[in-house]
């Protein structure tokens, strides 16, 4: 590379780096509301199982 | 949902203008005679620059707003768009320092007002995570969204005592009249420009979404607790 | 009351306090000048004379100064809770505001009408005692300026956790452009040939920080003590 393009593609690489670090980020924390979710209903479905058990009536 | 299309539609727009501007970044617009390849980082590095004033901008409206209203929303797009802009801005320092490497030889030179300008409005942006850090609720928002205010008068006024104290030693690309540069480079800055508000705008739409999930989800495991 | 005899009572009030004890403009005189001595061990192995240097030095000094004296502006209404009987009498904020404000400025000449001299002592070869009358006026003006930021900061520093940590790293960087700007004003007419459109400039600018900064304090204030 010549005339300094190499610097050219250091900050071109710099830039899409650190957005897709942000991307990954805004990601990181979609998941972390997913895996919330799922506890929430994995709970939900736990509570309905034992009230179905305390009621004797077949939850299924 | 709105929100979720709204960022369906910028992301969409903020990938097909980064793609439609790097190739006419570095295949179609004319190289240089001064720089040569160097002044290619211009592009983004200054439509980077312009779109992290744009997002401050953003976050000073949304503090206004949020003082007017109190409504929660605001403050998430004070939030939102500053921790964008300051990642604009952090990318504004390191792209230009690596321009002042290429075209003078050193990573840092305290005479260019640009990169000396940055650094400061770096600062005071990342002080406004220290000040969210350390207030709670209400109160966290409310300081956010004066600090937000606040730091957006300062913005102006950095930018120009850096430049009353220093000459230019950056190439004056916009003078007062207008655009210095040959219509076959400004077309590509400008779409280049396009590109990065559009991106501004996709990152901020699909930060949004998140928080509202976020927020969603804790009124619905309070309400779980309390049931 | 009169608006007027509000502000006059509390800035009495924050005097009163004060010459009593002391405590707060004697500690920043002392500051000042361990700081000047700390800053003359630093530079004065590398150079006898630093009249070069001279407006740096002034306003080094006077800007961690005023931090200092900014960071105990709230003490007394924290500590002995004036605050609270001040937010619930009918005194406007705004009023509140502005007696601060002339409390910090008024702390802030004092400590310069020691420093300022000292300095020319310390550090000037040169002419530097006819020069001192334009020193002394972008003096007042960058004091106006810490007056009206220092307020706003203190003010939202005041009820946040590490209310001593924020204060700084929210105030210094809101500060660069007075630094910049009263440092420029003082090397423009110290110890040497006065170049007067240079100082003019600079005051100029001192002159709209201030102005802008007290638009954004009277917007907001309100809201920093909303609760």
């Amino acid at each position: 590379m010549s005339g300094g393009s190499q610097y050219v593609v250091a900050a071109y690489a710099v830039i899409w780096f650190l957005v897709l670090a942000y991307v990954v980020v805004l990601g990181a924390r979609t998941a972390r509301v997913g895996r919330q979710v799922e506890a929430i209903t994995r709970m939900l479905d736990r509570r309905e199982g034992r009230e179905g058990d305390d009621g004797g009536g077949g939850a299924d | 949902m709105p929100g979720e299309r709204a960022a369906l539609i910028w992301g969409v727009v903020a990938t097909i203008l980064v793609v439609v501007s790097t190739i006419g970044v570095f295949l179609v617009a004319p190289e240089d005679a001064d720089q040569g390849v160097i002044q290619r980082i211009f592009y983004f590095h200054v439509a980077i620059a312009i779109a992290s004033l744009v997002a401050f901008a953003v976050s000073c409206v949304a503090g206004i707003l949020y003082l007017r209203t109190r409504s929660a929303r605001w403050d998430d797009v004070g939030e939102a768009s500053i921790r964008i802009g300051l990642l604009f801005s952090v990318l504004v320092v390191i792209t230009g320092s690596i321009w002042a490497k290429a075209s003078w030889g050193t990573w840092w030179v305290w005479t260019d007002p640009r990169l000396v300008t940055y650094l400061i409005v770096v600062l005071i942006y990342a002080a406004y995570f220290v000040l969210r850090s350390s207030a709670e609720d209400d109160r966290r928002m409310r300081y956010s969204a004066i600090y937000a205010i606040a730091g957006f008068a300062s913005v102006p006024l950095s930018f120009y005592s850096v430049r009353v104290a220093e000459s230019f030693v950056h190439p004056v690309v916009f003078t007062g009249s207008g655009a210095n540069m040959p219509g076959s480079m400004l077309i590509w800055f400008v779409v280049s420009q396009a590109a990065m508000i559009a991106l501004f705008i996709a990152l901020l739409e699909v930060d949004l979404v998140g928080r509202r999930s976020e927020r969603a989800l804790r009124r619905l495991a309070l309400r779980l607790e309390n049931a | 009351m009169s608006r007027r005899r509000q502000l006059a009572a509390l800035v009495r009030k924050d005097l009163r306090l004060e010459l009593r004890t002391r405590e707060t403009i004697v500690a920043m005189v002392l500051f000042a000048i361990v700081m000047m001595a700390i800053l003359q061990f630093g530079f004065g192995t590398r150079d006898d004379d630093l009249t070069r240097f001279v407006g740096g030095l002034m306003w080094v000094t006077l800007a961690f100064t005023a931090v200092l004296g900014v960071g105990r502006s709230y003490v007394a209404e924290r500590e002995q809770r004036v605050l609270d009987g001040l937010l619930v009498s009918p005194v406007p904020r705004v009023v509140m505001l502005g007696a601060k404000a002339i409390a910090i400025f008024l702390y802030m000449t004092a400590v310069e009408v020691i420093v300022i001299p000292l300095v020319g002592v310390f550090f000037v070869q040169g002419p530097y005692w006819d020069a001192i009358g334009w020193i002394a006026i972008a003096a007042l003006l960058a004091n106006a300026c810490i007056a009206l930021s220092g307020t706003l900061f203190s003010g939202l520093a005041l009820f946040t956790r590490a209310r001593d940590l924020i204060l700084p790293v929210l105030f210094l960087p809101a500060l660069v452009p007075v630094v910049i700007a009263a440092a420029g004003a003082t090397h423009a007419v110290a110890g040497g040939p006065h170049d007067m459109s240079e100082w003019r400039g600079y005051c100029l600018f001192l002159l709209a920080y201030a102005i802008l900064f007290s638009l954004v304090s009277v917007a907001t204030y309100d809201a920093v003590f909303d609760d």
